[in-house]
């Protein structure tokens, strides 16, 4: 299956997937491929009505994620792998097309709505369990509230090329041997270069019972303690 | 000469029998120590001093892997650690990636001595279908076609036109196929596992 996936050749979902995204409010994009009036004649919710003949010209209008979860549906197959193929040439890695149709759709006994469907994709990708958003970090570290700890957990050497100021240093090869070093009353917001070895930081401080949080990027720090993120 | 060296040998076989037994009593019995994925029919069981289960995360730089068994263990590996199955850098190896770990026990660390990452499955060469071949099965529909992976796998994409059987429940299955003994069937999972 990766390798058929790789190869941008033909994927199908069903629909319990897409319940399952629905019900679950997990972020995804929608796609109704089927002419205008029968979109709005009933479709499923959260989706978006762009027409088979309309799509090509439509790529600046999906989301900046390769990544994306993109499900396509009409209601002939041939004509969801048509959409499927254009989607998946740009490069949208996770696109599929609801195998049936909006037919399987009512069929298992999903909801239909009838009326104006969005005319805008808006995709905003769940965040890792556990991390802490760019925004979010760079106003936490402009001024460290009292009940916060940055913890920079790379080697000490890398730290000599600069340290966020007010940041607290254990290397993740020797946080289990010092985690009295850190209070369990405090949130606890660790980095390290890349983001991998925060992860792993993460995964301790959580087991042993702490409040953490961990950013997935990557991080340059200047000696100042001014630093540059950028999204891995 | 000879004779000294069995006695070195003897002396590293007590020393790592007694630490595998501190790690038995100590360690293995608060966390679980093997995924419950591996126990399929055909799977092995872990000995004290072994960890089985999914790659969680791993760093060259801190030398330090951590694998999800149903609980999180923390591992520490050097340059004397052996890697089986696996010539890239560890780094390299793709997450949730199944592997064992043998372990001793050091002032309350875990170091690995071996990490053993899951081979392919050695299938003979005329019944492997390539992916290109595959697309031509798929478009002139001239074969059954397969899915072995869990529902929620298949759920979420798979080959269009493919009927799903999880192996593991494969003989709860044989009315899916077909009467024709001698009828074409494909049968595809997650890649080479």
């Amino acid at each position: 299956m990766p390798e058929w996936k790789k190869q941008g050749y033909p994927v199908a979902s069903t629909v319990k997937y897409l319940q399952e995204l629905i019900s679950k409010d997990i972020p995804h994009v929608l796609v109704d491929v089927r002419p205008k009036q029968e979109a709005e004649k009933e479709h499923i919710k959260g989706a978006v009505n762009i027409p088979l003949d309309e799509l090509a010209k439509a790529k600046k209008l999906f989301p900046k994620q390769k990544n994306a979860p993109i499900i396509i549906y009409c209601t002939k197959d041939n004509l969801s792998q048509k959409a499927f193929d254009i989607v998946r040439k740009w490069g949208y890695i996770n696109t599929s097309y609801l195998e049936g149709g909006i037919d399987a759709w009512k069929k298992a006994g999903g909801e239909v709505l009838s009326g104006q469907l969005k005319k805008e994709i808006v995709y905003v990708p769940k965040p890792k369990p556990g991390t802490i958003g760019i925004e979010e970090f760079k106003k936490i570290t402009g001024k460290i509230p009292p009940n916060v700890i940055i913890l920079d957990v790379r080697d000490p050497e890398e730290t000599q090329m600069g340290m966020i100021k007010g940041a607290k240093n254990i290397p993740v090869n020797e946080l289990k041997d010092r985690l009295n070093e850190l209070p369990k009353d405090k949130e606890i917001i660790v980095h390290c270069a890349t983001g991998m070895r925060a992860e792993m930081a993460y995964n301790i401080l959580k087991e042993a019972g702490y409040n953490v949080k961990f950013l997935d990027a990557s991080i340059q720090i200047k000696k100042g303690g001014k630093y540059k993120i950028t999204e891995n | 000469m000879g004779k000294k060296r069995n006695g070195l040998f003897l002396g590293v076989f007590i020393l790592f029998l007694a630490l595998a037994l501190v790690a038995s009593q100590g360690i293995s019995q608060q966390k679980p120590i093997i995924a419950k994925g591996c126990s399929l029919p055909g799977c092995h069981t872990a000995k004290a001093g072994e960890l089985w289960g999914n790659l969680k995360t791993v760093s060259g730089k801190a030398e330090m892997i951590q694998i999800d068994t149903g609980a999180l263990w923390t591992v520490k590996f050097d340059e004397n650690t052996k890697v089986k199955n696996w010539n890239q850098p560890l780094n390299k190896l793709p997450k949730e990636k199944e592997i064992a770990i043998t372990y001793v026990e050091k002032n309350g660390e875990l170091y690995a001595t071996l990490i053993n990452v899951k081979p392919p499955v050695a299938v003979d060469p005329s019944k492997v279908v390539k992916v290109a071949e595959m697309k031509r099965i798929y478009d002139e529909k001239s074969a059954l076609i397969i899915d072995c992976r869990p529902a929620g796998r298949y759920n979420e994409g798979h080959i269009p036109g493919s009927i799903n059987i999880w192996f593991a429940e494969f003989d709860k299955h044989i009315d899916k196929l077909p009467k024709d003994k001698n009828a074409p069937i494909v049968y595809y999972c997650q890649g080479p596992t």
